[in-house]
């Protein structure tokens, strides 16, 4: 990757970061958030976003920017009010500035004329303010370096080639309260031609009367040069203009001569001639040194560290799983030494003991880093979503809030990338399906103003991202209706009021055209949900008629290393994740009640909860007399319980999970297998598929 | 030699840092004024160039601070920015900075530039 590549790179990572904080920025802003730090902050985003594009020379970016700079630099000035139609175009001009930015990342280059539209009213609304500035040709930009404009005295150039100018400096006390320095000065003049130097002492007062900070030099410098003129010798002086007096005059007679005779009167008056020192100092070379020393501020160690200028690295995600792969083989090497541990040997080879438990508290720290590198923010898919919903509200004339919770669950990033196109759907059907009209609303006592509420949480080995609105349900009716019509579902085929629910995202169920407008590329819902399960997740939907719709996407932790509890049926290790379990019970003091059709269903507090025994479940032979065995009560997708019943507890312990789809095949019920410490395999129980595969065989 | 770079573009840092130590130029960063004033406690810098529009604290409050310090008064500071209005400039130049480069910066230029400000 070459330089200017790598630069891109950083540019457009940042520009994604800046458009995200713009969106978000702007839905405060609509909320009538409109203080002046949030202004400015919009204002900055675009100006980075500008800067960047003028360095890469994606011109058309950079000239739309300008101007949409321009109105949020009146906006922020209190010069253009933030109406609500300015809001809007705002919205607008971020959309395009975001397109401008993606046709720059894939080499495409959008017409010069993209957004003129919007530019346009950028400069009408600029101009109903201040008729100067949009009299300013937008070809009048910044971004060619300016040289103060300069009256060149063509005559004088047009003379001898060893003329020269002289050039008259007096510094004022503000040049030195700048940090600029004459001698600088000189050497960059020497930079540019001969030059000879007289410095005028005369000023110097005697000692008692010298005030330190005061100005008493004054230099007079005759430069010569084929290419000396009057432009680049202001230009060295660019910096002290208006901090000094400064003349420069052609002079056409012999500048040798002129000089000499003036340095021989000064060496005279014994005045050190500057000549040869301002010769001497040529632009230092720079140290060879390419040590770059890491800056860390206070209070901020995480941020800056590292090596400066690379605060981030673009990595392979292929080359990540590989650590995360060798991290997990690691994790269960650990564990296994721990196994190997029996009493004898701990008692006799402490020195060991003590090592094998740094090496755990190592591995565990890894292993949390590794994930780390993976894991993002739910937030940056989140915040797409309110434009959406607002979006949709307009279209269809209803009334809509969106309420997040959990946006800063962080979520592997591939699934994060993945997980925009599902939400899209998800809460275009809230809100195109769920939520009534104002008026509905009203007439059913409801308040006007629907609620959808995104939310994501992680619950053991998975990631819940629940859309809920509180709007009229499924209407099954239709949807068996449509659901016949379109031959999802068979003539005489009867289903429950949760598999009716489900239809919704069921193949074939949704068309593509549905939904087209919105995500733009006609991704049908069911090609979602099954990227959905390729990825190891699952989508469920339930609903209350009249009360509202629940869509929960349950998305794997893929790499996520496990607390599990580890059980044993029929002398087969099995694991349970941690974090699904409620509470174990020994059988004997379980209270089971017998169903007409033979099951058993427990008794917990008052509340009836579905067993699942795992010897029949897994049609393994269990010897373990009926009392002494545990029941692990498991909570289920919402807030449902299963009871899972087992021979015996062994412990709780960390596995990492391997995937069964990649190893073997998917299997009801299984979420993954696991190595165990002395290398044996155990498999890990999807509690919520245990429930479901159990509910079929009730039904069947 | 030391320069500190304000800048709260990853790009830009990312530029100056580029074009800086390849000309030998020992790099510090910081993303803002605040972070700026930070590093200058704890290290020396021979020069720093600073971005205007900054969160937390920009470049003109940055600027202000530094030559309010008694040890920070003859510390070349260049403006880094795109506004060539002279206004911006002058509000740069009447906190007390040196110079200013203009955003996208000639990298030759950048380096010529600093040399006329640093010994």
């Amino acid at each position: 990757m070459s330089d200017l590549d790598e630069f891109k790179a950083t540019y457009f990572d940042e520009c994604s970061e800046l458009l995200t904080e713009l969106e978000e920025q702007f839905v405060a802003i609509e909320e009538g958030e409109r203080d002046a730090d949030r202004l400015n902050a919009v204002f900055r985003a675009i100006h980075s976003v500008k800067g960047g594009a003028g360095a890469f020379g994606f011109s058309g970016l950079v000239g739309f920017a300008h101007e949409y700079e321009t109105l949020l630099d009146f906006v922020r000035n209190g010069k253009v009010e933030l109406t609500d139609e300015v809001v809007a175009l705002c919205i607008r001009a971020n959309d395009i500035v975001s397109n401008f930015v993606d046709a720059a990342r894939s080499g495409e280059e959008r017409p010069d004329d993209y957004g003129a539209e919007e530019k346009a009213l950028f400069v009408t609304l600029c101009s109903g303010e201040d008729d100067e500035v949009s009299g300013e040709p937008v070809e009048d930009e910044e971004f060619d370096i300016d040289f103060i404009p300069v009256t060149v005295d063509l005559e004088s150039q047009g003379g001898d080639s060893r003329a020269g100018w002289l050039v008259e400096f007096a510094p004022h006390r503000e040049l030195y309260s700048r940090a600029n320095d004459p001698l600088l000065l000189l050497r960059e003049m020497a930079e540019i031609g001969e030059i000879d130097v007289k410095i005028i002492l005369a000023e110097i007062p005697a000692l008692a009367d010298f005030e330190p900070f005061a100005v008493y030099c004054t230099w007079e410098i005759f430069i010569s040069g084929e290419n000396v003129d009057e432009e680049k010798i202001r230009e060295v002086f660019e910096f002290v203009e208006g901090d000094c007096d400064l003349k420069i005059n052609a002079h056409e007679t012999n500048a040798a001569d002129d000089g000499a005779d003036e340095d021989e009167d000064m060496d005279g008056e014994d005045f050190p001639s500057f000549a040869d020192l301002a010769a001497e100092i040529k632009p230092k070379e720079p140290a060879k040194s390419q040590v770059v020393k890491p800056v860390t501020p206070e209070g901020d160690e995480g941020k800056a560290a590292g090596p400066v200028g690379v605060q981030s690295i673009r990595v392979d995600l292929d080359k990540v799983d590989r650590v995360v792969n060798m991290v997990g083989e690691l994790v269960i090497t650990q564990s296994m030494l721990n196994q190997q541990m029996d009493e004898n040997l701990k008692a006799h080879y402490q020195e060991l003991v003590r090592g094998l438990e740094v090496l755990a508290q190592t591995t565990r720290g890894l292993q949390d880093s590794v994930m780390a590198i993976r894991a993002q923010p739910v937030k940056s898919v989140f915040s797409r979503m309110p434009r959406l919903v607002r979006e949709l509200a307009s279209k269809t004339e209803k009334k809509i809030k969106l309420e997040m919770v959990g946006e800063n669950t962080e979520i592997d990033k591939t699934i994060i990338e993945q997980l925009s196109d599902p939400l899209t759907h998800m809460i275009r059907n809230s809100a195109d399906h769920g939520i009534e009209s104002v008026e509905k609303r009203i007439a059913s006592g409801k308040p006007e103003l629907g609620t959808i509420r995104l939310s994501a949480d992680q619950a053991g080995g998975s990631i819940l991202i629940i859309v809920e609105d509180d709007g009229a349900g499924v209407n099954r009716e239709r949807v068996m209706q449509v659901a016949r019509d379109r031959g999802v579902v068979g003539e005489d085929q009867q289903l429950t009021d949760e598999q009716i629910d489900n239809l919704i995202f069921a193949p074939g169920f949704s068309t593509a055209d549905a939904i087209s407008d919105i995500s733009g590329r006609g991704v049908g819902m069911d090609v979602v949900v099954s990227n959905i399960k390729k990825m190891g997740g699952s989508v469920n939907v339930r609903s209350w008629p009249g009360q509202g719709t629940r869509m929960t996407l349950r998305l794997p932790l893929t790499l996520a290393v496990l607390d599990v509890m580890l059980v044993k049926v029929a002398d087969c290790p099995y694991v349970i994740p941690l974090s699904v379990i409620v509470e174990t019970i020994q059988s004997s003091r379980a209270e089971f009640e017998r169903l007409p059709s033979g099951d058993r269903v427990l008794q917990v507090r008052g509340e009836y909860v579905q067993t699942v025994d795992l010897a029949t479940r897994f049609e393994l032979s269990s010897e373990v007399p009926d009392d002494n065995r545990f029941v692990v009560l498991c909570e289920s997708e919402g807030s449902s319980k299963v009871a899972v019943i087992v021979d015996a507890i062994i412990g709780q312990q960390q596995v990492v999970i391997k995937s069964l789809e990649e190893n073997f095949e998917s299997i009801d019920g299984v979420a993954g297998g696991t190595i165990l410490g002395d290398g044996s395999v155990a498999l890990i129980l999807d509690v919520q598929g245990l429930r479901a595969v159990n509910k079929r065989r009730n039904a069947a | 030699m030391r320069v500190l770079t304000v800048d709260d573009s990853r790009t830009m840092l990312a530029m100056l840092h580029h074009t800086l130590s390849g000309a030998g130029y020992e790099v510090l960063q910081a993303e803002d004024g605040q972070k700026g004033l930070d590093v200058l406690k704890g290290e020396t810098v021979d020069v720093v160039i600073t971005d205007i529009n900054m969160p937390v604290m920009d470049g003109i409050e940055f600027i202000k601070n530094v030559r309010a310090s008694g040890a920070y008064q003859s510390l070349p500071i260049l403006i880094l920015t795109t506004e060539t209005s002279q206004e911006k400039r002058d509000q740069g130049r009447a906190a007390g900075g040196t110079g200013w480069i203009v955003k996208p910066f000639d990298p030759e230029k950048l380096i010529s530039v600093l040399q006329r400000v640093v010994h």
